[in-house]
């Protein structure tokens, strides 16, 4: 408990730091969300035009003006309003957080029902053909970039076999397919071979040399000993890939009009929409700070050896 | 024993999956239920673009209502950009302040109630209190109404008043109906029934149109942000039509599957030379770059023939556009040889000319959002490269920055719609006049500014067309401005759907006719 506490703790540091540094570096960044209006819809305005509207934004003061006036909000449970819709932050954030957790909770899950199996067979059948198999896919599915796979499945299953429609309307099973496999053809890729080289891994060891002396059968040694000694490893992976995902896959989301958090920050950071951004900052400190607190409890539950201090390890 | 188990592991999760995914699809609604329904796919319907819903008297939402056949304006332009009436009958111009504006008698709004002189007045005075760039351009002082007639005193003399009503902020809404989640109530045959921004709007027939009946039940616009997503759904045929197809995906629809319906508008792409540059403030070197960049072959090459060269800064759709002005043409060996005689030389072989030790480079700015000007920049760095002139490209969003400092940069080519309601002098204003806040290079021509005064006080359509050639002809010889072409318009739809038409002012394309069999 007072581990769990002190790591919570710990996100304040984390979110104030870094709320300050994106504030600044979206600074650096040139121009701002008066100039990228203009730019985008070929508006002709003076000097004064532009001061007055940056001015009613507060965008006319020094950088750290802004950013305290900005936090204080903040402590007032005021996240501000976007600079491009105009409507409040929170409120535009919780919106669009739906559509991000279930795109994550759903390739996640198809990552692990491709990737397990697909590991285990490519570890036990180590060097015969299947074994290249998985490997050759294994291979391409890392090769291949995240927006290339999802034209390939856009073309084949949208256009071709017309089993999935192009463009997501709402959430539903049939517009969250394509997303997800996207998703999860990349992660498993990766995934498989990890699972690969941690199970190979385990089946050298002495105990199951043991194991198989005693006449225990395979599938139990498998289940109950290998594959548990590989969860940390899995885990670990998962936790990675959750806080990456919940961040949102702006290319993803913008190729399949999935309207999740990563588009909205993508098209934050191309308008200079701060307050946007700074919620999407805040949200990534918390998640990555969080997922890694829950992996590490996890540790604890999962192997016994870290929760009881083996020095070893 | 090891192996089957395994293997039966594998398949029974691996099918789990795609007993997951493999739902049937369900049939189109427009199908089932018998209505004829079109969905239409727009890269440019989202609040970025500021159109974050429909209410015209919001930033340039009015784009929306227009387009999508929600609201009417007073007048209209036509193909060749040239006033029509629309929800008015007849102008006149009573003098230099005062316009006198007749209403067609039949004229309803979608909720039936009527739209008279009262209500155009009560419209126009709600834009001009909230709308601060209508406000500036419309100039107006007082309005009267009576009956169908309205009469419009301005502050100034506005020649141009009529023409800026037809912008799109200039749509006639039923401000006593409100706004409702963005939605306004027009006149136009069709109604807006839901609004989702940066997401869809959906649309049904207004029964109550006053011009014909509306052909299309149903309307759902969706905003498609990636020009692959757009191009795949009008191949799947999760769409009917589209807007905003990147020119790359067009070969894909050049089949008798697809209609394409296109128009030349004034959106150009030009170069704005830098006169505080010293390069650049030698004529030799501009009218050398000026002859050195093979506009056709960055038109037909690059933009796949999908666009207009330009000579002047309008296309020829309009009275005062296209061959009435003469740009300097493609000549490479004049070029080389202009550049000689003005002391320009290789002289230590490297293919790149120098004079009094200077090497005779240039810093060419631009941006990369409009596809085409990341291609101008290319061909034109390799046309110029033969000339003996080395151009050094700086493609950034951040280019604003960059070029309103005097210094470092000679050449910004940039995209702009030069004559969007029909006015010559929009350009002029915004970009050629000593005064202009977009002329970044320091442009002054005494001749040109004497036109403009001339200009502000002409009213007549014809005159105003002799001079706006006359300026034209100005910044092209003093090699100001480079021309290259304009953007060919497109929209692309199935070739069941009739009715949808482009036009060169990119304002009108929901209409009563839209159909689809």
């Amino acid at each position: 408990m007072k581990y769990t506490c002190k790591r919570i703790l710990q996100l304040i540091p984390i979110l104030f730091a870094i709320t300050f540094l994106s504030f600044a570096m979206m600074r650096l960044a040139g121009s701002d969300v008066i100039e990228q209006k203009m730019q985008n819809t070929g508006q002709v305005v003076s000097e004064a035009q532009l001061n007055a509207a940056r001015e009613e934004l507060g965008l006319d003061k020094p950088m750290i003006t802004q950013y305290f006036v900005w936090l204080k909000n903040l402590l007032h449970g005021d996240m501000g309003v976007s600079y491009v819709s105009g409507k409040n932050v929170f409120d535009t954030f919780i919106e669009k957080l739906p559509a991000t957790i279930l795109l994550t909770v759903s390739s996640i899950l198809l990552t692990i029902v491709i990737s397990i199996p697909l590991g285990i067979i490519s570890a036990v059948y180590q060097n015969k053909i299947i074994d290249y198999i998985i490997r050759l896919l294994s291979f391409i599915g890392n090769s291949m970039p995240n927006f290339f796979v999802a034209l390939v499945l856009m073309y084949f299953l949208g256009i071709q076999l017309k089993l999935f429609p192009i463009i997501s309307r709402g959430i539903s099973i049939e517009s969250l397919a394509m997303p997800t496999l996207t998703l999860a053809i990349a992660m498993s890729a990766k995934y498989m071979r990890q699972i690969r080289a941690t199970i190979l891994d385990e089946l050298d060891k002495d105990y199951i040399i043991g194991a198989k002396a005693r006449g225990v059968r395979f599938s139990v040694t498998l289940f109950m000993s290998v594959l548990r000694a590989c969860l940390v490893t899995i885990i670990t992976l998962l936790a990675l890939s959750i806080g990456s995902l919940l961040g949102g896959t702006a290319i993803i989301e913008s190729i399949f009009m999935w309207d999740g958090v990563g588009k909205m920050a993508v098209d934050a950071i191309n308008m200079r929409d701060y307050p946007i951004i700074q919620a999407y900052v805040m949200w990534m400190a918390i998640i990555y700070v969080m997922v890694n607190l829950i992996t590490d409890l996890s540790y604890r539950l999962l192997d016994p050896r870290i929760r009881l201090g083996d020095k070893s390890l | 024993m090891k192996k089957f188990i395994a293997m039966m592991l594998a398949a029974v999760l691996t099918a789990s999956v795609f007993v997951g995914c493999g739902s049937t699809k369900e049939e189109s609604d427009s199908a089932d239920n018998g209505k004829k329904t079109l969905v239409f796919g727009d890269t440019t319907f989202n609040a970025e673009n500021e159109e974050g819903n429909v209410n015209p008297h919001e930033a340039y939402c009015g784009w929306a209502t227009i387009r999508y056949g929600i609201g009417e304006t007073l007048f209209k332009f036509d193909d060749n950009m040239e006033l029509t009436p629309w929800l008015a009958e007849s102008y006149e111009n009573v003098d230099d302040l005062t316009w006198k504006i007749k209403l067609k008698d039949n004229i309803v709004f979608s909720n039936n109630k009527v739209c008279d002189a009262n209500a155009v007045k009560d419209c126009l005075e709600d834009l001009i209190a909230v709308h601060e760039r209508a406000a500036g351009d419309l100039a107006i002082d007082s309005i009267t109404a009576d009956g169908l007639e309205l009469t419009i005193k301005t502050t100034e003399p506005k020649p141009t008043l009529i023409n800026y009503l037809c912008d799109p902020y200039g749509c006639i809404v039923d401000v006593a109906a409100g706004v409702n989640d963005g939605m306004v109530v027009g006149t136009g045959p069709f109604v807006a029934t839901e609004l989702v921004t940066d997401d869809h709007l959906n649309l049904v027939k207004n029964e109550n149109y006053w011009n014909g009946d509306v052909k299309l039940d149903e309307i759902t616009v969706l905003t498609i942000s990636d020009g692959d997503t757009l191009a795949m759904a009008l191949q799947s045929g999760d769409i009917d039509a589209a807007y905003g197809m990147a020119y790359a995906s067009y070969p894909l629809f050049e089949n008798d599957d697809y209609t394409f319906t296109s128009t030349a508008t004034s959106r150009a792409f030009f170069l704005q030379m830098n006169y505080n540059s010293p390069i650049i403030s030698d004529a030799a070197v501009r009218e050398a770059i000026a002859m050195g960049i093979n506009k056709e072959g960055f038109v037909n090459t690059l933009l796949n023939g999908y666009g207009y060269v330009g000579e002047g800064a309008f296309p020829d759709t309009f009275s005062f556009g296209g061959q009435k002005v003469q740009a300097k043409s493609y000549d490479p060996e004049k070029a080389k040889q202009i550049l000689e005689d003005a002391g320009w030389v290789d002289s230590d072989g490297d293919g790149i000319r120098e004079k009094d030790g200077k090497k005779l480079s240039i810093n060419w700015i631009s941006y990369p959002s409009r596809q085409e000007l990341p291609l101008l920049a290319e061909s034109a760095q390799a046309s110029l490269k033969e000339l003996g002139i080395d151009v050094q490209l700086n493609i950034t969003a951040d280019h604003g920055t960059i070029v309103a400092e005097k210094d470092g940069w000679d050449v910004y080519a940039s995209a702009f719609v030069t004559c969007g309601i029909g006015d010559p002098m929009y350009f002029f204003n915004t970009h050629a006049l000593e005064s202009s806040v977009k002329n970044r290079g320091g442009y002054y021509n005494a001749d040109l500014e004497e036109l403009a005064k001339e200009m502000n006080s002409t009213c007549d359509a014809d005159e105003r067309s002799d001079i706006a050639i006359k300026m034209q002809q100005e910044i092209v010889d003093d090699d100001a401005f480079i021309f290259c072409s304009f953007l060919k318009m497109s929209m692309i739809s199935k070739s069941n759907v009739t009715g949808l038409k482009a036009c060169p002012c990119d304002y009108y394309e929901f209409t009563a006719d839209l159909d689809i069999n």
